[in-house]
């Protein structure tokens, strides 16, 4: 099932899209986020690089380093609207050593342990074993409902905590990972400044310095002038584009090594979380439902027989029936009929698009056309998603169209959905005022929420004056 | 009849309205919530105050607790509760307190306009309107108890037709029988549930509130 309706004009407007590249807000973005996390990053090296001398240095390095991963990711999101989302704060180790007299009863305990997301080293001189990850006090209420004698559950000290929850944790480590390979990577966007920004600047105004006075420049003289601003030019038309992929090499990295990472126990953490937010997210759901009904249907309903009621109360006696009141009466009913039709006709595809039946393609044409902003559609599904997952792009592809029209202020709109084996991208761009981003209860945090819940992720850019693009990614199949 | 409406669908508070007006019923008040609701009495003395269960803020049970408060303060003010579910919890909740001029319908039972304006009145003059499924759950929550046990099901029968707010030539036309027939029926449970002879009106409410007080 492929469909393509892309505008003849495309073809016109990509030629000046890239004469216009390095104008746009975008690249002036870029290249101020260029210089800033340079500078963030040889402040970062020039921290880090000496605290990997010991490690007691590690342990005490690990909060600000994890302060300075903060920062690049809050530049990302000021500075392009990028929104990395941050690894799950410090865990602390908190380790318990516990002594039992039977070696049988220690090992019970360290499965005991493991299953309950926590870590369990036994002892080889004597039974016990030594956990961690786990408070205290929970693991005393392990060892005591697995029935486990144990002579003594006692915290380690404070100091050994301290140390074995920073040296461990896998987010400083990686943020350390990080910033040493982003400061060459800065150094190149910054090589990239000089020579196609400033060079390509100094080319184009080249005949300008000679009037200054300028004799010449390396081989350039009075006879190449021409060759100078060509080539200035050709820097410069260039440099956004360099800008722009050393940029996303660097979000690239920032999402590899700055966002939590994938121990099972924090993805067991992770799962957690999504579960108990996908019984919310239906529980919430059903609840809308019920009250949409309630207020809406059956109330519209209950008037209708009423009203019916009422008129056939007045035709009973045929002797004196007013019949322009019990025409009114039936009118009135009739709208009301009419009125609960649309109602549930509205509600009922917003629990489910009979229109999703044909396949998603064909659910966001429709959508396509009913938007308040006109939308070029760009469709390629070969192979249809699983039914959860068109359910949840249709309803994502819904909530952002609806955004584009109440606050973007976009003149026109693209909904793109592809599906490339495994993966389905949904995508939609406009070109309104930007400044999009996840508010508390708003549209795009639910909707991030309900991605999160299928293992997908949400991808916002939008910089201030736009444009703003939306792209949500979800696994094919959940 | 003086009638004060608490409703948050403005569409069946405009329906009530006009169904009530029809009837030569004096609406004082028509509001949208429970807090509006007290005021309303207060402020006009009603007759009857019709309360919907679920209203703002919470849409859970405010109307009820409200419709609560008005039984413990204006004792005199009949109240017909209504609501689009039946809670028989609700329903006992609110007839608990032992006294009539009380009502609990389902939102339909307004489509058949004369019954329901004869529940107003009923209620308006200290008697009982409870919706056929109230009664229903009702019974099935008070089965197994020792008042029920000792009538006969015919008598169970007239005592549900009893807390609908029927009197006896309605249940008599019920149950294809004499007036007389019933009466004995009605005679036999008062003296089973062991009420004083008193006016009968009266008596036929605290039957009705002793097998509702069972529970």
């Amino acid at each position: 099932m492929t469909e393509t309706a892309r505008t003849p004009e495309t073809a016109a407007s990509s030629v000046r899209r890239a004469l216009a590249a390095p104008f746009t807000k975008r690249a002036w973005a870029e290249l101020g986020y260029t210089v800033t996390s340079f500078l963030l990053a040889v402040a970062a090296v020039t921290f880090i690089v000496p605290m990997l001398e010991n490690g007691i240095f590690w342990a005490v390095s690990t909060t600000p380093v994890r302060k300075l991963g903060t920062a690049a990711r809050f530049l990302a999101r000021a500075q392009l609207g990028e929104d990395i989302p941050a690894p799950p704060p410090l865990r602390p180790v908190s380790y318990v050593k516990v002594a039992t007299p039977d070696a049988a009863v220690a090992a019970g305990l360290a499965k005991t342990v493991a299953a309950a997301g926590g870590r369990a080293r036994e002892w080889e001189t004597k039974p016990g074993l030594t956990t961690s990850y786990l408070p205290p006090s929970q693991v005393a209420g392990l060892a005591a409902a697995a029935g486990v004698a144990f002579t003594a559950v006692v915290p380690r000290n404070e100091l050994a905590n301290y140390f074995g929850t920073r040296i461990r944790d896998s987010a400083g480590w990686r943020a350390r990972a990080y910033f040493l390979v982003k400061l060459p990577l800065a150094a190149l966007a910054m090589s990239v400044i000089a020579v196609r920004w400033a060079g390509g600047l100094f080319l184009v105004t080249f005949p300008a310095w000679r009037a200054l006075g300028l004799r010449g420049f390396g081989g350039l003289g009075a006879d190449n002038s021409l060759a100078a601003v060509l080539l200035g030019i050709l820097l410069l038309f260039s440099a956004p584009w360099a800008t722009h992929a050393l940029t996303r090499a660097d979000l690239w990295l920032m999402r590899g090594l700055l966002v939590g990472s994938g121990s099972s126990a924090q993805r067991i953490q992770v799962l957690e979380q999504s579960r108990a937010r996908v019984v919310d997210d239906s529980a919430a759901r059903l609840r809308g439902i019920e009250r949409d009904l309630h207020d809406g249907t059956q109330a519209q309903l209950v008037a209708v027989a009423m009203k019916l009621g009422l008129a056939r109360d007045k035709l009973y006696d045929p002797s004196s029936v007013d019949l322009a009141r019990v025409t009114q009466l039936v009118e009135d009913a009739h709208r009301g009929a009419l009125e609960a039709i649309a109602d549930l006709r509205t509600l009922a595809r917003g629990i489910h698009p009979p229109v999703l039946d044909n396949g998603l393609a064909d659910a966001l044409a429709t959508l396509a056309d009913r938007s308040a902003v006109p939308v070029e559609l760009i469709t390629d599904i070969q192979e249809r998603p699983s039914a959860a997952i068109e359910t949840i792009a249709y309803f994502s592809a819904a909530e952002l169209l609806a955004n584009v029209a109440r606050h973007s202020g976009a003149r026109r709109a693209t909904l793109e959905a592809v599906h490339v084996p495994g993966l389905l991208r949904v995508r939609v761009t406009d070109d309104g005022a930007g400044g999009a981003k996840p508010t508390q209860n708003g549209g795009l945090r639910g909707l991030a929420e309900r991605v999160r819940t299928v293992d997908g992720r949400i991808e916002i850019s939008s910089p201030h004056g736009g444009p703003t693009t939306v792209t949500v990614e979800l696994p094919s199949h959940a | 009849m003086r009638i004060v409406i608490a409703e948050d669908s403005a569409v069946i508070r405009a329906g009530l309205k006009e169904i009530l007006a029809d009837r030569g019923h004096e609406i004082v008040a028509a509001v949208g919530d429970a807090e509006a609701l007290l005021k309303a009495v207060e402020t006009h003395d009603p007759d009857v105050a019709i309360v919907d269960v679920r209203m703002p803020p919470h849409h859970t049970d405010e109307g009820l607790r409200a419709a609560i408060a008005i039984r413990r303060a204006y004792p005199k003010v009949g109240i017909l509760v209504f609501s689009q579910y039946i809670e028989t919890r609700y329903a006992s909740d609110l007839l608990s307190m032992r006294s009539g001029g009380v009502g609990y319908l389902l939102k339909d039972r307004v489509a058949d306009v004369t019954e329901f304006t004869d529940a107003i009145t009923r209620v308006a003059a200290g008697g009982t309107a409870l919706d056929p499924e109230v009664v229903t759950g009702l019974l099935r929550a008070t089965r197994h108890t020792a008042v029920l046990d000792a009538l006969t099901a015919r008598e169970r029968d007239v005592l549900a037709l009893m807390a609908e707010g029927r009197s006896n030539a309605a249940i008599a036309d019920r149950f294809k029988v004499s007036e007389r027939a019933v009466e004995k029926h009605v005679g036999n449970i008062f003296a089973k549930l062991g009420l004083p002879p008193s006016d009968e009106d009266h008596r036929r409410v605290l039957a009705v509130l002793a097998f509702i007080g069972e529970r």
